[in-house]
């Protein structure tokens, strides 16, 4: 019973001696002023004029240091215990995490801040404050975290001073790291204070790097957590004075970006903060109660400490600018924010100072797509200097300001005019940002180039194209050389439901100097499907390195195809499995090389037949004749279909199947053009002739150069060459064709639509051809030659004697 | 399955058989039986050990005969507990208060009795349980507690002070200077030196007089493993996490370290006694470590 009485009377004596303790004491806060020192894990901005490692740049571990400097200052003034990890920016001073947080707890904090600035680690740009306790979101492990987090966040999301991209946010950081499990943030794990983890903006934000250089921005944010705190311990009303900040701006000349790359802004960091501005502070007898100046760091800051509460005047000053006054009304611990926008003073009327294109009459003529370039003395109202711009011829163009319109471009939606004098005037009605005109008109002239639209040589695939499945190759021929940067971005493959097929970019082949024309040349990375519609779209953007573009942008449908499918009736003649079956039959005039490829429709190989034409004598060259050297057993009868599968290199060279019989010798029918890539069937009948052999028998192919040869080399495979026999209906009758060799013409005459003849020396050389069905033959040399002719999209040929 | 999962244990921890200290076993405790744990506090004798659970409670865990035992689920209330000499538990537990202040109590736990007792009233400010070799203390700034009127020797940091109490004499030394705070004092096993930790210079050995015997390393956590060795914390960060945790064996004379476990092995919080090493990881698996040292 004793012991129990004891017991009890020593429990409600210590109960009474809490209570004593209690009434006595004030709030201990422990402040961690994240990171320290200038090494790898400090986390330094590069902006100019700071390079890398520079400890004068922005370092997050510096501006840290800086507000919870802050912090201890203003907290020690408003009352508070406070115990602060570092106070030097030193790798010594980088205290561990188990270190920082048994220091807090020896101490006996109520609360602990750990200060940082945020980064997104990505291309993402942001800023906005953030703050983290130990735990699940809503559910901290340390009781009242999250009421100390909601306590701090809208103070730091007050701030004018900075540009916000989105509210505040507040997490658990189990569940804002779930990958990290229940570890968390290192200086919130076993700490026993009420702790949060605060990030009070981003700094790879530009903007906001350069404010975190500024000490009177890191200053404010350390007013505004002490505000937190203040709000946590409901001791708003324990401290009078408050605090004024701004931001001082250019009120229109923007921000330079002198990085070495262009960085995002939002907002009034589009504007130039304005440095070594004077902003003082005046009671309401003109009295000045304190005077700040803003930095050379970039980002305009100012702010007054400790004001008393009542109504001010701020005032700011700066040489360059006209002096602006605002009205602030101060309230006892409590941030005030005013930001300026201060107009510059402009005080000479507007100039053009520098222009392009610079032309005078006997000058050579000005690239078409030149624009125009206008340099002011001031930065110029917008509206009323491209209200007085005037072109002469009119032509549609689009402005653009520079340099914080202190330069305006002018760029032709299409292009100029071909042969075209043009004259700009600028009337003197054009103003500057501060509202005075030019004193007299500006003029200048230029005369233009006789090209003004890049001209498309080429392209593959073209509109209707069959185009093989396998990862096919898209071609663009244009007669200059093309600007590469960024070419593959304004060429497009759709399918049919509109989605944009990926290119193969490690494959991209572009002209080079010294080639004939301009091409980009890429692939797919996948196939595309037999039977679907696709489109190729070429930007009007597509543009030489002069910058004259494509006339407009086109769009090429073509479809997917199975080059190898079956063809049902038809019967494999040759399978051009071993390349040593063949030889090249002029030897000694073209470089020809024959092999066997991989690359194949079917069984285990093609042939291929690598080629340069070189010229004979210096003549137009000889074609390339390939020829088995064993004719195959298989004969062709006029009327029969040959089928050749080919694999081309869009080289436009002309492919002629060769036969032979035993009356005419070798003859060739034209299969077509090589206007592709990759792999496509192709077919042609074997014609009628008056004079032609029953034992006709492939044997083998013939390369021609062509009319406009765009390269002089080329590759070539061929696969299966099948054969359909005869069915007698829709044939090319050489029967019903007459060919007439009258005077200085050959004339052939057909029941259907004769599109061309050509006429072919013994050699297979095409000695002259025409249009429609008239060939004149006057200049010819009298011999033996064949007459081709294409009807319909097919050939045939009549050997003709000229006398 | 198990063998292999030891074996490879024991791989991270380092066979250091060519130098002077052997890992000669390592083992998982409370596999299975409890969830993560940390802040492991080894009793003398290496038979008892303490730990705080994920949620929060103190526990003990006596190895002998494999039975867990709360002391109390009050929060936090594990992370500086300690065993006194007399075998009781001494620790602080905490309250927000409504004016968001935070009150600390200092309580003591009987093993034999199971019970708890306040030993300093709730009170505002730091209140920190010392182990000391006949009994235990407390801490706090308006009322300290003794177990009795010669608790022995005890040591403790407070401040950029490290506190020694010798038959009944309190002596405060500041041999080094560290801005931030010495943490970590403990008394060599045999009472004639003290290790602590000084902010920003590592581990520091003293005598009873304060005078500096040897400077071990900027390492965390220092505890006895007998009279000439100290086992630490050396764990590496990049401001927000954890991004290495070893366990080191440190000579106390300053002439020789080795690592116990590899920095990967992300080992937490080391505790010794009774020839054991104790740690946690990461993760809180709890660990248990005997080695052989080669002189």
């Amino acid at each position: 019973m004793k012991k129990i009485f004891s017991k009890s009377m020593m429990m409600a004596l210590l109960a009474v001696f809490a209570v004593n303790v209690a009434s006595a004491q004030v709030p201990h806060v422990y402040i961690n002023p994240g990171h320290g020192g200038y090494d790898s894990d400090d986390r330094n901005m590069v902006i100019y004029p700071f390079h890398q490692g520079d400890s004068a740049g922005s370092w997050e571990s510096k501006s840290n240091l800086r507000k919870g400097l802050a912090l201890r200052e203003i907290l020690q003034k408003k009352g508070y215990k406070t115990s602060i990890s570092r106070v030097t920016n030193t790798t010594a001073d980088d205290l561990a995490l188990s270190t920082i947080v048994s220091l807090c707890n020896q101490s006996g904090a109520d609360v602990f801040y750990s200060i940082h600035s945020n980064a997104t680690g990505t291309s993402a740009v942001n800023n906005f404050p953030m703050v983290f306790y130990r735990g699940y979101t809503g559910s901290p492990q340390i009781p009242n975290a999250d009421v100390l987090a909601a306590d701090l966040e809208p103070y730091l999301y007050a701030s004018q001073t900075t540009v916000w991209t989105h509210n505040y946010q507040i997490w658990g950081d189990w569940s804002f790291r779930p990958e990290w499990g229940t570890q968390g943030y290192g200086v919130l794990r076993g700490n026993r204070a009420v702790a949060n983890l605060s990030e009070g903006s981003f700094h790879d934000y530009i903007p906001e790097a350069y404010r975190l250089l500024g000490l009177q921005y890191c200053w404010m944010e350390g007013w505004n957590i002490s505000l937190g705190a203040d709000k946590y311990f409901d001791r708003l009303d324990n401290f009078a004075q408050g605090v004024i900040s701004g931001n001082v701006r250019d009120d229109r000349i923007k921000r330079l970006q002198e990085n070495p790359q262009p960085f995002i802004v939002y907002g009034d960091d589009n504007l130039m903060p304005i440095h070594s501005a004077t902003v003082r502070l005046l009671d309401q007898n003109g009295n000045e109660v304190q005077r700040t100046q803003t930095d050379t760091l970039r980002n305009g800051i100012y702010t007054f400490k400790y004001v008393n509460p009542g109504t001010y005047t701020v005032e700011v000053t700066e040489p360059s600018h006209f002096p602006q006054s605002k009205t602030v009304t101060v309230s006892a611990n409590a941030s005030t924010y005013q930001n300026f926008y201060l107009k510059r003073v402009r005080d000479t009327p507007p100039v053009v100072v520098d222009y392009t294109p610079v032309w005078n009459e006997g000058d050579p003529a000005v690239k078409c797509s030149t624009p125009i370039i206008l340099s002011f003395n001031w930065d110029m109202d917008s509206v009323t200097t491209c209200d007085a711009f005037t072109l002469d011829p009119p032509l549609e163009g689009d402005f653009k300001w520079e340099d914080s319109y202190y330069r305006l471009i002018f760029t032709p939606k299409d292009a100029f005019d071909v042969n075209t004098l043009y004259t700009l005037t600028l009337k003197k009605t054009a103003e500057h940002g501060g509202g005075t005109p030019m004193d007299e008109d500006f003029v200048m002239s230029f005369y233009t180039q006789k090209r003004n639209h890049l001209t498309e040589l080429a392209v593959f695939p073209y509109e209707g194209a069959p185009v093989h499945l396998k990862t096919p190759t898209v071609e663009l021929r244009v007669d200059s050389m093309l600007d590469t940067y960024n070419l593959f971005q304004k060429l497009r493959v759709l399918d049919s439901e509109g989605n944009e097929l990926a290119w193969n970019k490690r494959s991209i082949k572009y002209n080079k100097n010294g080639d004939n024309y301009g091409f980009v040349r890429i692939p797919l990375t996948k196939n595309i499907e037999a039977g679907k519609d696709y489109q190729l779209i070429l930007d009007v953007d597509i543009a030489d390195t002069a910058g004259i573009h494509l006339p407009e942008t086109r769009v090429i449908n073509f479809k997917g195809v199975d080059a190898g499918a079956e063809k049902p009736g038809m019967q494999v003649v040759e399978e051009f499995e071993n390349a040593d079956d063949y030889c090249n039959y002029l030897e000694g005039l073209n470089s020809v090389e024959l092999s066997s490829s991989t690359d194949k429709l079917f069984g285990s190989k093609s042939m291929q037949v690598t080629y340069e034409f070189t010229k004979y004598l210096g003549s137009v060259p000889r074609p390339v004749m390939i020829e088995p050297k064993t004719p195959s057993d298989i004969s062709f009868h006029p009327g029969d279909t040959v089928g050749i599968h080919v694999w081309g290199d869009m080289s436009y060279h002309k492919l002629i199947v060769s036969f032979s019989d035993e009356i005419f010798g070798s003859w060739g029918v034209l299969l077509g053009t090589i206007d592709f890539h990759g792999w496509r069937y192709m077919e042609v009948v074997v014609p009628y002739f008056d004079e032609i052999g029953n034992n006709i028998k492939f044997n083998g192919f013939w390369i021609e150069l062509g009319e406009d040869p765009m390269v002089m080399t080329g590759t070539l495979r061929f696969d299966n060459l099948l054969k359909r026999a005869s069915s007698g209906i829709n044939e090319v009758k050489l029967a019903d064709m007459k060919v007439n060799v009258a005077g200085d013409y050959i004339v052939v005459s057909a029941d259907t639509w004769v599109q061309g003849v050509e006429l072919i020396d013994i050699n297979g050389r095409i000695v002259k051809a025409a249009g429609g069905n008239c060939l004149n033959i006057s200049q010819v040399e009298p011999g033996v030659y064949l007459v081709r002719v294409h009807i319909n999209g097919r050939t045939a040929t009549q050997k003709v004697v000229i006398k | 399955m198990k063998k292999l999962f030891i074996l490879l244990l024991l791989a991270m921890a380092l066979p250091a058989m060519a130098q002077e200290v052997e890992v000669t076993s390592l083992q998982r405790l409370l596999e299975g039986v409890e969830g993560p744990a940390y802040y492991p506090v080894l009793d003398q004798a290496g038979n008892r050990l303490l730990f705080s659970s994920e949620e929060g409670a103190l526990k003990y865990y006596d190895m002998v005969d494999g039975v867990t035992t709360v002391v109390t689920r009050d929060y936090v209330a594990g992370n500086d507990a300690c065993w006194g000499g007399d075998g009781k538990v001494y620790f602080v537990t905490q309250e927000v208060g409504e004016d968001h202040l935070i009150y600390r109590t200092g309580q003591s736990y009987d093993v034999a009795t199971r019970q708890s007792a306040v030993v300093t009233p709730s009170q505002h400010g730091a209140v920190r349980a010392v182990p000391a070799t006949r009994g235990g203390a407390v801490k706090a700034p308006a009322q300290n507690y003794s177990s009795s009127g010669n608790i022995g020797e005890a040591a403790w940091a407070e401040g950029s002070r490290v506190h020694v109490t010798v038959g009944g004499e309190e002596r405060v030394f500041s041999p080094v200077d560290s801005w931030a705070g010495y943490l970590w004092a403990s008394l060599s096993p045999d009472g004639k030196r003290v290790a602590f930790f000084a902010a920003g210079k590592g581990i520091v050995v003293i005598d009873l007089r304060g005078q500096v015997l040897a400077m071990l390393g900027n390492y965390e956590m220092p505890c006895w493993y007998n009279n000439d060795y100290l086992v630490a914390q050396n764990a590496k960060d990049d401001g927000h996490q954890f991004t290495s945790s070893q366990i080191m064996l440190l000579k106390a004379d300053g002439t020789w370290q080795a690592e116990l476990t590899k920095p990967a092995s992300m080992a937490l919080q080391p505790t010794c006694g009774g020839g054991k090493i104790v740690y946690t990881t990461i993760d809180g698996l709890l660990y248990e470590m005997k080695i052989n040292i080669y002189q």
